[in-house]
């Protein structure tokens, strides 16, 4: 039994290692480039361009974390603490848009909000304007972005923090109102400070993916650093100078991390113990209720509805002959891989997790962060990392294993997606009280068989959640899939951006609306999940 | 559990066999559902299996990099010549051996050592709104005109961004050398009517619109907008705009390709050979320009005759396609010192 103990406790040290290495290579390969010499272009980068893409990415950042906090982690405000006019509704849809990748939502946003586009031409029409009226001048710029990247990206905050406020012990919350606090100062000094970590992590979700991002602000002709990267890259042939440039982007959100988790310090965010009270909901009713109404079906209408609807008038306009037996297969295809992927992406999160809190050394606590970093890194120049990875590998071997494999390819999603799964057990974690492990501790319950019969079970949600996050972001997911998949191997995103590059709108409708509808599925199930965790509660 | 595991080696074993045979592999950053066409096509003909991955051509040159030795690519099939420049500059293509290619493709169209050859060519031509601007302003109008005071707040044209707008200025600096061309783009990006934004078809629609005069955007554009099938929005944009070659009394119109070459690593030369061939036949020509509203490399082939309808004995420019590639990066550069977004 000792033996056992030893050999188990050994495993879950070196797995985090192992997988970090995996993890990390890709990564190397790209910091790598800050060691050999920096050319001549960064004089003109620095002389010309490089202030506005700094500039312009902080303001799109600041803009989209003020937004997505406000839109997401108010709405869950909202819907957890009252009843109001369909609401059961609202706290299942309000997680819609994450169906949508931003690139999409920015297509059909020009196509509704531009001069001469849909809204404008409605308002013309009904309100029988001339032809000059214009209600919404412009919106290729950066707070057209903002707004794009706010009405996608919000429902990680939605879900992080709803999660979050549900299970606030109760208790808490009510010895503060007994000791005299207004409900102001419950929300101010106990609600936010307990959610902290959540939102946090939500924004840290929100910020990677927006810098991360190309499609959308080089639809919206905003210059940033990502397209400053590819601008270098592409128009310059300067891919060293690219990777150096992507290199410091990544250095810049490795101090936030840290930042971050040193201001968090030594607190315990773990919960005291089972409060399984019910979570007081007030109903309210009249105005109050209305305010709340819209409140919540706002972001849905922007995110979700409108450019449904968008995407439904334009492919009805053109065809739908899409949906022929290639759809058939390229439609499995995406199924396959992302069920793979979001399937072993959240077992690896899940025995990280675990292993780390088996024996939570200050060490292991910042190497944790790290497996994240893959997020933010704009998904092609992650993709080239990889790709010099797999071909070191590959050579060692002599042949091809890894490039242009599914297996390749897979790797690719994992080190990607896995902040989302990571987001998810790292919350799941906090909320099993340390008491139990001590429990099971004197029960002689360790190692696999504390995972398999006492985390696992407790953890059900967090998997879930992770799956499903996974699941949608490998459905949305493009540039790796471009860079890294076998021949002829294509998936939905890949469909719908050989026409979305070239701006035929048209023609990308159809495959867009199957990414949708694929990507609705799981989403289907996480607000079911919502719904039963909000009974069970 | 055990039946998924099945299905999923199965599912790889079958992707691993597809790849076996008698094949050419494509590495392509067009993205045309006719391209599809073609392969299916060429495979009817020669029953050669096309195996294709489309990409980013920047992002694909990586890939073949990084395969080395081992790169299954047999054919780079990209729509700017600066691409195939920088495969060659970078040693990863092989001359083309074919008696017939190199009878049909005009030298200027082909890459030194016949190392890559143009497809089907694109003009980039001005398009203009006749309420807007007069005859007299547009006759013998060319490119380096367009930076004259007098075009102010009326130039509609899309983002640096765009290898289009860069190997046009990498045309220029060719032609005039880095400090003319320069002057040239502060004059010319002073004109613009708006913010650069939008692909080529949004620059004509903006003309149609009369939010600018005149845009600088590729000839297949309005092919593509007059045959109906981009919605009727697209059509009356399309009918209210004219086109205008420049500069018909000197070089000509600036002109880029779709261009492929065969990679040095090629594990199926001949059948490489023998696609490269059928994308130049009459039937395949005809093929493309039909769909693609692009003119064709063949003399004898007429373009769609939306594009005809234009006229087609212009002037082309004679600059060597090989040079767009080596002056891009100038071009870049000198549209950001000049602020051209």
């Amino acid at each position: 039994m000792k033996v056992f103990t030893k050999k188990t406790i050994s495993f879950w040290n070196i797995l985090p290692i192992f997988v970090l290495i995996l993890f990390l290579a890709p990564i190397i390969f790209i910091f790598t480039s800050l060691f050999s010499n920096f050319n001549d272009n960064w004089n003109h980068l620095y002389n010309y361009v490089l202030i506005e893409y700094i500039t312009n990415s902080i303001y799109l950042i600041l803009g989209i974390s003020f937004l997505t906090l406000i839109i997401g982690t108010g709405t869950a405000w909202v819907v957890t603490n009252y009843n109001f006019y369909g609401k059961n509704i609202l706290e299942s849809i309000l997680i819609l848009p994450l169906a949508i990748p931003p690139y999409i939502l920015a297509y059909t946003f020009t196509g509704l909000f531009d001069l001469n586009g849909t809204i404008n031409i409605i308002l013309r029409n009904i309100f029988i304007f001339d032809s000059n009226f214009i209600l919404f001048n412009n919106i290729r710029n950066i707070y057209g972005a903002i707004v794009v990247f706010s009405f996608t990206l919000y429902p990680y905050m939605y879900i992080i923090s709803r999660t979050a406020f549900l299970s606030q012990s109760i208790s808490l919350i009510e010895a503060g109102r007994t000791l005299g606090l207004s409900k102001f100062q419950v929300f101010h000094k106990l609600s936010i400070p307990l959610i902290r970590p959540a939102v946090i992590a939500g924004l840290s979700l929100v910020i990677m993916e927006a810098l991360s991002d190309f499609g959308a602000v080089e639809h919206f002709s905003i210059v940033t650093f990502t397209t400053g990267i590819f601008r270098t890259w592409y128009g310059m042939y300067d891919l060293k100078t690219a990777m150096q440039l992507s290199s410091i982007l990544l250095l810049f959100i490795t101090f936030f991390i840290l930042l971050e988790k040193y201001s968090r310090g030594n607190q315990i965010y773990s919960k005291p113990g089972g409060s399984s009270n019910t979570y007081k909901i007030k109903k309210i009713s009249g105005l109050k209720s209305l305010f709340a109404f819209s409140f919540c079906i706002f972001p849905v209408l922007i995110g979700f509805i409108l450019p449904m609807i968008q995407l439904i008038f334009w492919s009805i306009n053109y065809n739908l002959s899409f949906f022929d037996k290639k759809f058939i297969q390229i439609a499995f295809n995406t199924i396959f891989i992302s069920l793979l992927a979001g399937l072993i992406c959240s077992f690896i999160a899940l025995l990280i997790n675990f292993s780390l809190r088996l024996k939570k050394t200050k060490l292991k606590n910042y190497i944790n962060s790290f497996f994240s970093i893959g997020y933010a890194l704009p998904g092609l120049i992650l993709a080239i990392g990889i790709l010099k990875f797999f071909s070191t590998i590959d050579d060692l071997f002599s042949n091809f294993i890894l490039t242009g494999s599914i297996f390749g390819l897979l790797i690719a999603y994992l080190i990607k997606s896995y902040a989302l799964a990571n987001s998810s057990f790292e919350y799941g974690f906090t909320n099993i009280s340390s008491g139990i492990d001590d429990s099971a501790k004197i029960l002689k319950s360790s190692g696999w068989n504390l995972l398999r019969r006492i985390h696992f079970p407790l953890l059900k949600t967090s998997f879930l959640t992770s799956f499903l996050l996974v699941f949608t972001e490998v459905v949305k997911e493009l540039p790796a899939t471009l860079i890294l998949r076998p021949f002829n191997f294509d998936t939905l995103a890949v469909s719908t951006y050989i026409y979305a590059a070239e701006e035929r709108m048209y023609q990308a409708a159809t495959p867009a609306i199957a990414i949708i509808i694929v990507g609705l599925i799981p989403i289907i199930f996480l607000s079911k999940m919502i719904q039963n965790s909000k009974v069970s509660k | 559990m055990k039946k998924f595991k099945f299905l999923l080696i199965v599912y790889i074993f079958f992707i691993a066999c597809s790849q076996n045979g008698n094949q050419v592999n494509i590495y392509t950053s067009r993205h045309y559902d006719s391209d599809d066409e073609l392969y299916g096509l060429f495979t009817e003909k020669t029953g050669i299996k096309v195996n294709v991955i489309s990409g980013n051509g920047a992002a694909l040159i990586e890939r073949i990099k990084s395969e080395g030795d081992n790169s299954p690519a047999d054919i780079y099939f990209t729509v700017d010549a600066g691409n195939l420049w920088k495969v060659q500059s970078e040693g990863f293509f092989q001359s083309i051996s074919s008696d017939k290619i190199n009878l049909i493709v005009p030298e200027n169209l082909r890459g030194p050592n016949n190392e890559w050859i143009g497809i089907a060519k694109r003009a980039r031509v001005v398009f203009y709104n006749p309420k807007k601007v007069s005859i007299d302003e547009i006759n013998d109008l060319s490119y380096e005109d367009l930076s004259n005071p007098k075009w102010k707040g009326r130039i509609a044209i899309r983002s640096s961004n765009n290898m289009y707008n860069q190997s046009l200025v990498a045309s220029l600096i060719s032609n005039h050398g880095i400090d003319s061309t320069e002057i040239w783009a502060k004059g010319f990006t002073s004109n613009f009517a708006r913010k650069p934004q939008g692909n080529d078809r949004a620059q004509i629609i903006a003309v149609a619109n009369e939010e600018a005069d005149l845009a600088i955007a590729n000839s297949y554009y309005i092919g593509l907008m007059l045959s109906g099938t981009k919605g009727s929005n697209q059509l009356e944009a399309a009918k209210k705009v004219k086109i205008h070659f420049p500069n018909q009394n000197n070089r000509g119109t600036h002109i880029n390709i779709s261009g492929a070459g065969i990679l040095k690593n090629s594990p199926n030369y001949k059948n490489a050979i023998k696609f490269l061939e059928f994308l130049l036949s009459e039937e395949m020509q005809k093929n493309i320009v039909n769909n693609s509203y692009e003119y064709p490399i063949l003399e004898n082939i007429d373009p769609h005759l939306l594009i005809k309808n234009f006229g087609t004995d212009f002037k082309e420019d004679r600059t060597s396609v090989s040079d767009y590639g080596e002056l891009n990066p100038d071009a870049i550069k000198l549209m950001d010192r000049v602020g051209w977004k």
